[in-house]
This record gives structure tokens, sequence and C-alpha cells, in this order.
């Protein structure tokens, strides 16, 4: 019998749990922005109409309006936000430029099939100040891609209409089957919107961008099926440690 | 809308291919797929103007020399008497009327109508309804046909509010509710106004004099129509997006002489009623305000130029938006007409940066909480807020998505306790889970917490120290004890006897307010670390696991790492996991005892027995290969 008194114990592994993908994927690109210069803003998920469609000019006859598109709430008193950008309002509202905001969280629209959800997650970032240009903000696009995708990756910038940038794009990238494939929108602030928050749009321009999480997520993680990050299910969750 | 390539390119005199339209199409913001000769395009909801072939051919003049070949009707035209009254001149503010009477219906079609039909391989329905249709395409103001012998009586426009019944000339009967405008004869809806036209007074194969009638609406009381009556209509798609309100003489000039092609006009006369002059947009000329808002440096000559070629009017100083173009206000509109011509990806970069904010870490009470509870191993978990059950405090949601669904959550707890009954459905012995969330009631206005909620039951780990320990209050306050040793938490035991499941471990629960963690929890160092990248998922499989354990008793104990190499390295298709569920070292025998837990799972089919045994036999068999290990009882 060989003398081994001093054997180790096995490794003792203890199972460490793991970030949701969607909430790990937001942090990583709010850490991203942050770096940048942003800060973070909060707001509620609750919304009123102003901020949540009038004061982003989102007029009374757009579709996204409608109840076929927005969650109203307690007799159409609120909705549920369908974008983060009426947080970037509330904090306009509060501070003058130069100011750089981001917000990130859940939204809401009603939608619910095997590419949409009625709950998904944004980052959207706004950036206010003396002369800021559209080939500014293609260079701050072109940062956070190559970011998130390597600067490898093909992108291409084509109009696009949102009512609360002007000019508005939207972003796609490369994919390596060949695809393009959209990832963000962005734009110059509209100056309605800047007038909207009385901010001066003949001295100050803003540039803005919004992403959709899950989207970069599923391209990030190869995960196919949207609804998999609603499951919970350990099986799912236990790949993203 | 599909619109064929033919149709575009023989109006440009560069001849371009289709691969060059799409490109530049592109590079305009008209998405599009090609499917053989035709482009499917989709196109931003400010440009309605766009919504047929001369749309696309104006934007696409800054790129081509444009020669059309539409001819229309040019002599004078007699004034049609019809018993008409707009009682909503603030909905439409212009509309007029053609009539014509024609000796023969055509059967064949021929020239740009015929193309049409052919070319997009269309269904045809009667002579003038086909016409109007083509014409919405060509043109893209919509028109609407009524057989003229079916108009006797005095034709009204207004706006309805209440209940009528409508039967639509797809023989679709609609229940009108609320708002909606209309068109009226003798008391009966006889079309909802920019959506689709009634029955009554449709055209038919024999009609041969019809009443053409050609209005602008106004986008707010068309949107919406279709959806909420569920009717396919490219008119209102048109109506909602905008149309030329300066188009109607022309495009109901251009009606007559496509009729005039096809049938001899026996009779023909037209008449109009406009309530208010449209009104022309006029902006100054800026090009140093372009060149800011883009960051580029072009001169006016260009700029002006580009614009001239989108159909822009410059005059004394101003630039003057052209009446299709309602989406062109003001000087940022103008810029992105520009950036447009030159192509956003032609637009040099130009380096930003922004001044750093003070202000970091904006959530840290919050992330130490989330990397105390990973390090024990709980995972993160996010649930959608909507829920059946009420509360007298929950919001409720004025448009659900379906009644499992009416209300906003008040708790977290609830939705994790879904959670782990869907893991233990998926023979999940050790379940661990927590979400952070706003949770949203209403008692005086609405309220807005934001809250963790955790749930734990089963073995605390799945590793030698931790399997044969169970979850239960005194785990859990121990562990929140780590971090927080002078606060006590409430933990709850959900009783199980409500729940479908005859699985009978401890459920633990907490769900309490993040402002309740006061800042010692800083202090606290987690062992975690965070994934560097994205890792790649791999396709789980939802058919059932089986568990074999297997037990070895080591007297040579430098042969034990040997076994373990070889048992948690095993390399299987339907083997899911392997760890050591149990070890003990019995000094006084000499003796390592050391137990390890397969689970087998495929991702194609429910493994049988035999499957099963085949990987275990081999793992048996190659693990008693090793010297000084033995199976006891084997």
């Amino acid at each position: 019998m060989p003398e081994h008194k001093d054997i180790l114990p096995p490794k003792l592994v203890k199972d460490r749990g793991s970030l949701h993908p969607i909430n790990h994927m937001k942090d990583s690109i709010m850490n991203l922005l942050i770096s940048y210069g942003f800060e973070v803003v909060n707001g509620p998920e609750i919304e009123t109409e102003e901020f949540n469609f009038d004061m982003l000019n989102i007029k009374k006859s757009h579709p996204a309006r409608q109840m076929h598109d927005t969650f109203y709430v307690e007799n159409k008193s609120n909705l549920l936000r369908t974008h983060t950008s009426p947080v970037q309002i509330r904090g306009m509202l509060e501070k003058k430029p130069p100011l750089a905001f981001i917000s990130g969280g859940k939204v809401y629209r009603k939608d619910d099939d095997s590419t949409h959800l009625p709950m998904f997650h944004q980052v959207e970032g706004i950036y206010v100040d003396e002369n800021v240009s559209f080939a500014q903000l293609k260079d701050l696009i072109y940062k956070i891609i190559y970011s998130l995708f390597g600067e490898d990756v093909e992108l291409r910038f084509r109009p696009s209409y949102f009512p609360f940038t002007e000019p508005s794009a939207e972003v796609d990238i490369l994919s390596t089957e060949g695809k393009w494939l959209e990832i963000l929108g962005c734009g110059l602030v509209n100056p309605i919107v800047l007038e909207n928050c009385s901010i001066d749009s003949n001295k100050y321009s803003g540039l803005a961008f919004g992403l959709g999480i899950e989207r970069i997520a599923m391209l990030k993680h190869g995960v196919t099926d949207i609804r998999e990050f609603y499951k919970s299910n350990l099986d799912f969750l236990s790949q993203f440690k | 809308m599909k619109i064929a390539y033919s149709h575009l390119v023989q109006h440009l005199e560069e001849n371009p291919s289709i691969e060059q339209i799409s490109d530049s199409l592109f590079q305009l913001g008209h998405e599009h797929e090609i499917d053989g000769g035709i482009f499917d395009m989709e196109f931003t909801p400010n440009r309605g103007d766009c919504l047929s072939i001369n749309g696309l051919l104006r934007d696409l003049a800054v790129f081509y020399t444009v020669a059309s070949n539409q001819d229309i009707f040019t002599e004078k035209l007699n004034e049609l008497l019809i018993d008409f009254e707009n009682l909503s001149e603030s909905i439409c503010t212009q509309i007029s009327f053609l009539k014509l009477e024609i000796d023969e219906v055509p059967e064949i079609y021929k020239d740009s109508l015929g193309d049409y039909f052919l070319d997009l391989s269309l269904n045809k329905n009667n002579f003038f309804t086909d016409v109007s249709n083509y014409l919405s395409y060509e043109t893209g103001q919509p028109t609407h046909c009524y057989d003229a012998n079916t108009i006797n009586g005095k034709l009204l426009f207004h706006e309805i509010d209440g209940d009528e019944e409508f039967e639509t000339l797809l023989d679709k009967k609609i229940a009108l509710t609320g708002k909606n405008a209309v068109f009226s004869l003798n008391n009966e809806v006889i079309n909802l106004a920019g959506v689709v036209g009634g029955k009554s007074t449709s055209c038919s194969a024999n009609t041969k004099t019809v009443i053409v009638e050609c209005a602008f609406f106004q986008p707010e009381a068309i949107i919406g129509k279709s959806v909420k009556y569920d009717i396919q209509s490219e008119a209102s798609h048109k109506f909602e997006r905008g149309v030329d309100p300066d188009s109607h003489d022309r495009v109901l000039r251009r009606f007559i002489k496509l009729v005039n092609g096809h049938a001899n006009i026996k009779d023909m006369s037209i008449t109009s009623y406009k309530s208010k002059d449209n009104p022309i947009t006029q902006i100054p000329v800026n090009v140093s305000k372009i060149n800011q808002i883009i960051g580029i440096n072009i001169s006016v000559k260009e700029y002006l130029s580009y614009l001239s070629k989108l159909g822009f009017v410059i005059k004394e100083g101003f630039i003057k938006v052209p009446s299709f173009r309602s989406d062109v206000k003001t000087q940022n509109d103008l810029a992105e007409e520009v950036a447009r011509v030159i192509g956003y990806d032609n637009i040099a970069i130009s380096e930003i940066s922004i001044p750093k904010s003070e202000k970091t870490n904006h959530k840290a009470i919050e992330n130490k909480l989330r990397y105390f509870l990973l390090d024990h191993g709980f995972y993160e978990v996010i649930n959608s807020p909507f829920v059946s059950l009420s509360s007298e405090e929950a919001i409720k949601v004025d448009n659900p998505l379906d009644s499992n669904r009416e209300y906003l959550r008040t708790n977290i707890t609830n939705s994790l306790i879904d959670n782990l009954l869907f893991n233990e459905r998926r023979q999940k012995d050790s379940i661990k889970l927590f979400e952070i969330s706003d949770v949203y009631s209403s008692s005086n206005g609405i309220n807005k917490k934001r809250k963790l909620s955790i749930i734990a039951s089963g073995r605390v780990g799945l590793n030698y120290e931790d399997f044969s320990k169970k979850i239960n209050k005194k785990y859990l306050t121990t562990l929140f004890q780590e971090i927080l040793s002078n606060e006590v938490f409430d933990f709850e035991i959900v009783s199980r006897e409500l729940l479908n499941t005859k699985i009978k471990n401890e459920i633990v629960t907490l769900e309490v307010d993040i402002d309740r963690f006061s800042t010692d929890i800083l202090s606290y160092t987690e062992t975690a670390k965070l994934p560097e990248g994205f890792a790649q998922y791999s396709p789980i499989s939802d058919l059932p696991s089986s568990f074999k354990d297997i037990s070895y008793s080591i007297k040579d104990y430098s042969k034990t790492q040997e076994l373990q190499d070889l048992l948690l390295n095993y390399q299987s298709d339907i083997i899911k996991n392997v760890y050591i569920f149990d070890y003990f070292k019995n000094e006084k025998q000499e003796e390592i005892k050391i137990g390890f837990r397969f689970a087998f799972q495929s991702k194609k089919t429910t493994l049988n027995s035999a499957e099963i045994e085949l990987v275990y036999n081999d793992i048996v068999s190659q693990s008693l290969r090793i010297e000084g290990i033995s199976i006891p009882g084997m």
C-alpha cells in the first residue's frame, strides 16, 4: 500500500450563477458608453403620452400611438414606455447643454410573435452641444460597432425616419453569411425636440442613437429564438457564465 | 409595395440595370428586396410620396435623366353637375369628381395598363377599377370609382360618430363604430373614406358610366381605420402617409387618357371643390447651416443643384418645397435630402470628443447584490410584468394582449415560483434564482418600487460538500448575514399545497426593496468574474434526463486523480454533465469513497435504458481498468 496520507480531496466545484445575458449585454454596452463620457439617467417604465410621444415630436396621428401598438394603462391616462427616449427628455429638461446621457431598460410594444416580444430592452444615448454634426455621429457609431463586433466588421448607414431625429439613419452590419443585419437607429436630434426641452436649437445641436439589446445579444451569442431569453430555463442561463 | 423594374427603367434615359437602380434606391433610403424583375419596396412612413412609379422617379431624378411618357388629356372639360356637399372640410380640404361614359367595356388592356397587370401578375377586377388601381400605382393618388347609375341622390361627405352598418365592395360587412369619415347617399354609408368603397355603388364588369372621386383626406382621419376594421387597403396606406393635394387635375386627366386608349368616350365632365389653398412651405437658403448639420463643406451651387433635381424650386433666397413633400419643413429636413443625395456612407467621419462625466457607478448597491448572489450559485432571470391575477393595487392594462396578461405584477416572487416549477419539471434539483426589477402599483397614483426577489429550493449545491444539504431558511439567513450582519430579512416558505408538483423540497423566497440595502454591502468582495467575451449558445434539449450514480472505493489513493480525469472528461453525446456528489476519506480503513453523478440527455430523442446502459457500462469498464479501484457491490 503506497503512502498517500496527505492526498488532497477533489477540487470543490461550487456552481457559480450567471447574469441574465440580456442584462449582461445591456451593462456591457452601457459601460462602453460611460467610458466615452456618457452619464446614466433613469426613468419610469410607466410614462405619460407627453413624454413618450409629444415631446419627441411623435404626432397624435402617428401609428405608434394607436391602441394596437402601445400598451395603455389606467384608462389611457398613462402608457408603458415604447422606448427609452422619454428618459432623455427628462434629462434634457433637468440639465442644460453640453450634456451626454444614456438610458437603458425595458420597453413595451404590443407585439408577440417568434421575432417580437411585448417586452424588450433598449439602450439609448443623446449628446447635445454646439455644432454636433452627422459626421461626428458616424464617428461615434463606428466606435460602438467596432467595440461590439470588432474592427473587421463591415457596416453601412441607411437613411431612415424617426420623428425625433432629422436626418435619421439605420445602421447595418454585414454578417458572415453575407446578409446585412440592422443593428441600431440614430440621427441628429430634431430641433423641434430640443426646443420642446427649452434648448436653443439655433445654438445647440445633438445626436441620438438607440440599440435593441435582444437583437445584439442574439447575434453575439448565436441565439436564434428571442423567446429563449425569457423562459428562465437553467440549461439556457447556465451557458452565459 | 411591389414595383416592376421595367416600369421604372422605361422612363430613365441612361437605361440603368436593376442592380444600379437597387443601389440608388438604397442610397436614397428606400429599402427593398428584389424578386425577379420586381422591387418589393418598404418605405419609411414619412415618404408616402414615393408610393408610386412617379414618386420613385422623382427621387431617382438625382441620379438619372427622367423622361416621362405619361400623356394626359389636355382639352377643356365640361363642368360636371353633381349633387354633393362636403360637411367636413377640415378632413377633406379638396375633392374632385370626373364623370365618364364609354360605349363599350374593353376586354383587353394594352400599353402601361396591360403591362401593370401582366408584369405584377395581378388579377383584374372591372375596367374602371382597374384603371383606378393602375393610376394609383403610377401617380400615388388613389381614386374611387362609383357606378354613376347608382348615384341617385345627394352625395355627402361627413364625419359620423356612432354605430353604422357598412358593406364593402369586397362583400365584407363592417360595423362602423366611433368617428369615421364617410361618403353617404340617401342616409346610407357608401364609402369609408380613404379606405374602401361600398358594395351598393361599386362598379361592375358592365359599368359604362363612372364617377371617379379624387380627394385629399387629412391623414389623421384615416390612420388606424384599415387595422381597426381589418381591411387590406392600398388606398388607406397612401392616405395615411399623405398624398399630393395638388395632383387632382393631372391625375383625372391621366385617367381620361388611359380610358380613351381603350374605349370610345361618349361623354365626360369634371368638377372640383377646394375649401382652402394648400399651404406652401418655404425655407431660407442657408448652405452653411446644411454644412454644419451634416459636417461637410459643399458650395451653395452644389447644394441647390441637389434640391432642384428633387423637385424643390429655388426663388429669391427661399427654397419652395413641392406639394408632394409634406415631410420637409426645416433646415434639418433639407440636410437629410442633401445627405441622401451624397450618400450617408460617403460622408467623411469627423472625430467626436464627449466631455467625461463625473458620475459613475449608477447602481453600485444593486450590482454588488447581483455579484454576491452570483457567487452563491444564483441565476438572474427576467420575467414579463404582465399577469392575469389582479390585486387591489394592480395596474390594469387597457388593451392587453389577452386576458392572461391583463395586469402588471405587484410582486416578483410569483414569477419566480413559475420559473422554479418550470425548472423542477426539467428535473433540476438545485434551483436558485433572483430578479431585480421595478414593480408598479396603484394607490393614490402610480407607485414604483425597485425590488430584489430571490427564490431557492432543493440542494444547496451540486458538489460533494453541498449535495446532501437542503436549502432552507437558515441557509439563506446565514448567507445574507455574510454581507449584512445587522439586517434581518424575512425569508418566507412557499406552501406547495396549491402548486401542481409532487416535489417536497422547501421553497424559500425573499422579496425586498432595493432601498433596504445599505452601503455596507459595498464592502463585499466578489469572487465571481464576469465573462470577458460572449459565450456561443448551444441549443438546449427539452427531452427528459436520466441520472446514474457510480460510487467507487479507492485503496490506492494515487489513482484518485486518474479516476477523476477519466470520468469528469468522459465524452459522450448523451452525457449532459457529470459531477462528484460524494467524497469521504476513511483514514482508519485507508479507503477513499467517491461518488459521481452522470446526467444523460439527448438533443434528438428520448433515451431508452439500453442506450444509457451502453454508455454507463463503458464508463464502468474503463474506470475499473484503473488498478486499486473498485465499485462496491459490483
